[in-house]
């Protein structure tokens, strides 16, 4: 009771510090588990059960997440950039440990842990600039998607090498039957079960435990790695809504299991050297310098306009929490030592704590001065003028573009998305590709000489650029939120509140009484906007 | 499995929980029950399974838990509207059982201080089966639902003071004196924990859970923190752990997310507590117990019968009709899972053997199954009771007009709301469609996960992250109109439109992308608000005033 009140007041003083320095709260828990370690004496079979139980949860919940559905038109880029960044970093990463003359087995491990990005601080950033449905956020959750899943089905490959091919062939065949049980379960069994049962919520999370379990007995008997089994049966979870019901049910045990594994983490992590730092450094260079051209060229080669492929490459730029548990499976089968995991931990509170600082907007705009593919001979072309210029398009502008075409004025859009811009063309409109938070671009569209400009563009702060050139030019831009509207007024636009928007069309259909009958009006419109 | 015990124990202790929990499903058993028959097998009957130091603590903390959310049901205001009743009915009945159950178990030949321990274990009904499969049935709101939740939460103060007493009697000294000095010490103990709990709920928790406020997670692990710390301290004075839980508990009751927190807490609770009652089930001697078929025996009818009469006398006494007595002493003729906790405490505390701990466990285990069939029909026991005058020795009044549905005061936000409008998500979507339905005056529940969020918002409001369905049901889902989502989260919004599906709700979903669009379609949402195109013809209205074109 007390090594668990101690672990959780760590948690508690590594949230607040994260929480104070408006930081991502992994490397903080783990920074109070480690001085935990310095000022307590915690019983190490605790914190090798706390490790296990927090790992086995972590890499469950995980599983849960593994929905492809969630990558939608971004799978081919995906795939493309996961695979590029995976085998490229894995590639340097051996280098480079090699390079530190760690032994070509610790390579491995090394090498492994560096490929992978955190789920975790990642979706947690998008979240907050509310880029999970921009193209690049599908594409940066198909990325580390992918991620997640090579580390895992490597672990059984990587675990069983120093015990030669054969080992290695029944670790990935064991595998695979669990995946073959797992997809079973995932497409025809689980979902007729739910809807079957409708469990209460005791009885839901007790079977889902049960699963979870059962997955690992079996794994057990198969000679698969805990993790994989355990990520396994979340994967069989992870169909809607199976996952929708469950995790509201498992969201509080693995927020507080996980919380428990990281300070446990750090409370059994040794005083690191100055050599294992250093090591740690060069590592967490390679993973900074390289990930994010790397993404950006790959991510650009695939459609992606010059900023987001950037800004792609910077949110990837850290190692994982998989990286850990990979770290951990090593010291556990006794081929890499505690030194190791230290270098690996290190590197992922180095680049986990440098990430937010990374992904940010200056820097992403800044290092598009070092973007090869710059062409400012285009620039020559004379800007057009006394234009409707529309920054930002989607496919909920398209009726704009019509009303627009049909009135007498020229009309320029410009869309990051390079199937927008083919569809605006073959619509008989100009547009241009390109990025509107771009100054440069703005200057080449006739941002500052347009007869009126209109803005779509998904985050409010892109509109800075603009509204400072803008001048006399009238700038409407369209907001969501009432805070968003009064920061476009302050600085010059006029804000169109589309929350409002949609409010009153709600109230319409709900006037019309359209909740009585399934069919609406609304409804019809919708069908021929999409 | 390598270097983790812990998992495998663990992984048999909830497999078998789960597979006894679903067979026991149909039948109606209630789960604590089917945990402890799991635990049965697992230990006396086939001996699968050594109970570890890792087990051992998660049951620790299973109790702990469950402690913690009790108290944090208890707010101030809880406690002042359940009033006279639950006071006098509470105590009178744990009072008198105790003496009474004390009484038979010393006329079967058991010494008097074990007797009376036995009579005060047996005194205390189930707070955790009561309250569930009441809501089950939307009894809560009822009058003998209040009453009966209030008894039970007098009860759960004097198994908290009784905590105390054997707790301050396990530290052992066998004089008088001494026992009166470990008494005074726990009492003292008590008292300075409780001035710590209510100085920290007034002067820290708020400030400081208004701060972390802003992510979940951060909220759950800081009042797990407080928690156990509170454990702490209550260890440190030579206290239970359970009192600490539950004044930790108690403290964080009065901060305005203590719903949010509760359902948080819950399925933690469930987890451990189920490991906790397997665990009880292992260390369980049914042989043991069967030696003793007659004591048992007297004492299961005992609790069936006369704790139900207990109550049948004295609520009538307090104002109330014959029905709600009877149903209120029908609902609790059952004992706790405190009585086991508390048979654990003595045996731990050298008060009883293990003998009598298998006594109780069996007695528990027999009156929860038989009880929570009673429950579940209540009212048709009743009536046959009542048919056959055998309710008349009571002599209580017939059934007044105040006994029927209670007016006013109930439970949740979303008491008494009913063909009302839920909207989730008070975001600037959301503050606007609040506000255009309450111009219709129409009733409105506002949802969010952010009390901030909350503040001005006119109509009911409520704190809670729907993702969990007992958000939706505190929200009246059930009888709601239509449910609004003007949230711009994907998953949450699939959910909110597939539940409303299999509750036969109406709903209109946020469709903030239009990537989100198929999925909603295909769940099957009643209308999707398109935000976007809605701000398009917007702007094309806009750019008309501008003079664009005509």
């Amino acid at each position: 009771m007390i090594e668990l009140a101690m672990l959780l007041a760590a948690a508690a003083a590594g949230f607040g510090i994260a929480r104070l320095l408006g930081l991502p709260a992994i490397p903080f828990l783990i920074f109070a588990g480690f001085g935990l370690s310095l000022t307590l004496h915690v019983e190490p079979g605790y914190l090798q059960d706390s490790l296990v139980l927090g790992i086995t949860f972590l890499v469950f919940v995980a599983g849960m997440e593994l929905n492809p559905r969630r990558v939608r038109r971004q799978k081919t880029a995906a795939v493309a950039v996961g695979t590029v960044q995976f085998l490229v970093l894995g590639a340097l990463g051996y280098a480079a440990a090699r390079a530190l003359s760690f032994d070509p087995q610790t390579s491995v491990y090394l090498a492994l842990a560096l490929t992978a990005s955190s789920t975790l601080v990642v979706v947690r950033m998008l979240q907050l600039r509310r880029q999970l449905f921009e193209s690049f956020g599908r594409l940066v959750i198909g990325v580390l998607l992918l991620q997640d899943l090579a580390v895992i089905l490597l672990i059984p490959v990587v675990t069983r090498l120093p015990e030669g091919g054969a080992s290695v062939a029944a670790g990935v065949g064991g595998t695979l039957f669990l995946v073959v049980v797992a997809y079973v379960l995932l497409r025809w069994v689980l979902p007729e079960l739910l809807r079957r049962l409708s469990l209460d919520e005791e009885l839901l999370l007790l079977a889902v435990l049960a699963l979870l379990f059962s997955f690992l007995f079996a794994s057990q008997q198969l000679g698969v790695p805990l993790v994989s089994g355990a990520f396994l049966a979340g994967f069989a979870l992870s169909s809607f809504p199976v996952n929708g019901v469950v995790r509201g049910q498992l969201n509080s045990l693995s927020d507080f299991f996980t919380a428990i594994f990281f300070t446990a983490l750090g409370a059994s992590l040794g005083v690191p050297t100055v050599a294992e730092i250093g090591q740690a450094f060069a590592l967490a260079l390679v993973v900074v310098l390289v990930t994010p051209p790397l993404v950006a060229l790959i991510a650009e080669r695939a459609g992606f306009s010059a900023r987001p492929a950037i800004f792609s490459g910077l949110l990837l730029s850290q190692t994982s929490e998989f990286s850990l548990v990979v770290g951990l499976q090593g010291v556990m089968a006794a081929q890499i030592g505690a030194s190791t995991f230290t270098v690996i931990t290190l590197v992922t509170l180095m680049t986990m704590t440098a990430t937010p600082f990374l992904a940010n907007d200056r820097l992403a705009i800044g290092l598009m001065r070092f973007h090869p593919a710059r062409r400012s001979r285009v620039e020559a072309d004379e800007p057009p003028e006394g234009h409707v210029l529309l920054l930002g398009c989607g496919v909920s502008g398209m009726p704009l573009l019509e009303t627009l075409v049909i009135g007498t004025h020229r009309v320029v859009a410009v869309d990051d998305d390079p199937q927008i811009v083919e569809r605006v063309r073959e619509a008989g409109v100009e547009a241009i590709r390109g990025d509107a938070a771009d100054v440069s671009l703005l200057r080449r569209a006739g941002a500052d000489r347009a007869r009126v400009v209109v803005s779509t563009v998904r985050r409010v702060e892109d509109n800075e650029h603009l509204l400072a050139m803008a001048g006399d030019v009238p700038v409407l831009v369209r907001v969501f939120n009432v805070e968003d509207a009064d920061w476009i007024r302050a600085r010059g636009g006029t804000p169109v509140l589309y929350s409002d928007a949609a409010a009153e069309g709600f109230l319409d259909w709900f006037d019309r009484g359209g909740w009585e009958r399934p069919d609406s009006l609304a409804d019809e419109e919708m069908e021929q906007v999409l | 499995m390598p270097d983790a015990p812990i998992l495998l124990d663990l992984g048999i202790i909830l497999v078998s929980a789960a597979v006894f929990a679903l067979l026991a499903r149909p039948l109606r058993i209630p789960s604590i029950v089917a945990y402890i028959l799991a635990g049965l097998l697992l230990g006396p009957v086939t001996g699968l399974l050594e109970v570890g130091e890792g087990v051992e603590l998660a049951s620790e903390v299973g109790i702990a838990l469950l402690l913690f959310l009790v108290g944090l049901e208890l707010s101030f205001a809880a406690i002042k509207d359940l009033g006279r009743v639950a006071v006098v009915g509470g105590s009178v009945q744990v009072g008198i059982s105790a003496l009474l159950g004390a009484a038979i178990a010393y006329a079967l030949g058991l010494p008097l201080r074990e007797a009376l321990f036995l009579g005060v274990a047996l005194s205390f009904s189930s707070t955790v089966i009561v309250v569930k499969l009441l809501e089950q049935r939307g009894d809560l709101s009822e009058t003998y639902g209040k009453i009966t939740l209030g008894i039970l939460l007098v009860q759960d103060l004097l198994v908290v003071v009784v905590l105390t007493f054997v707790s301050g009697l396990a530290d052992g000294g066998s004089t008088l004196t001494d026992m009166a000095m470990d008494l005074a010490v726990a009492f003292g103990g008590m008292g300075l924990l409780v001035a710590v709990a209510v100085a920290a709920s007034r002067w820290l928790l708020p400030p400081a859970f208004h701060w972390i406020g802003a992510s979940s997670e951060a909220t759950l692990v800081w009042s797990l923190a407080w928690c156990f710390l509170l454990i702490l301290g209550a260890e440190h004075l030579g206290l239970s752990v359970e009192l600490g839980a539950f004044l930790a508990g108690i403290a964080l009751a009065q901060l305005p997310f203590n719903d949010e927190l509760r359902r948080r807490v819950a399925p933690l609770v469930n987890f451990f507590i189920a490991v906790f009652f397997v665990t009880l089930g292992v260390h369980m001697d049914p042989a043991g117990a069967l030696g003793r078929w007659p004591l048992a025996l007297a004492l299961i009818v005992f609790v069936m019968t006369v704790k139900p009469a207990i109550l049948l006398t004295v609520i009538p006494r307090l104002g109330f009709g014959e029905r709600t007595a009877a149903l209120a002493g029908l609902t609790l003729a059952q004992t706790s899972e405190f009585s086991f906790i508390l048979a654990g405490l003595g045996l731990s505390a050298g008060l009883i053997g293990e003998e009598l701990l298998s006594v109780i466990g069996l007695i528990g285990l027999v009156t929860m199954g038989l009880s929570s069939a009673l429950i579940l029909n209540s009212r048709r026991v009743y009536a046959r009771l009542r048919a056959r005058g055998a309710l008349k020795l009571f002599q209580a009044p017939h059934e007044g007009a105040r006994d029927r549905e209670g007016a006013g005061g109930g439970h949740g936000p979303a008491y008494g709301l009913r063909d009302h409008v839920i909207v989730v998500g008070m975001n600037s979507l959301g503050k606007r469609i609040v506000e255009g339905l309450r111009d219709r005056d129409l009733p409105t529940l506002a949802v969010d996960t952010d009390p901030s969020k909350l503040a001005g918002v006119g109509g009911a409001t409520l704190v809670g992250n729907t993702d969990d369905l007992a958000v939706l049901e505190s929200a009246g889902i059930r009888r709601a109109r239509l449910l609004v989502s003007a949230l711009q989260i994907e998953d949450a919004n699939n959910l909110l439109a597939y539940r409303c599906g299999t509750l036969d709700v109406p709903c209109s979903i946020h469709a903030f992308d239009i990537a989100v669009v198929p999925d909603l379609r295909e769940i099957g949402a009643t209308h999707l608000m398109d935000s976007k195109t809605a701000g398009t013809r917007r702007l094309t209205e806009a750019l008309g005033a501008e003079g664009i074109y005509g």
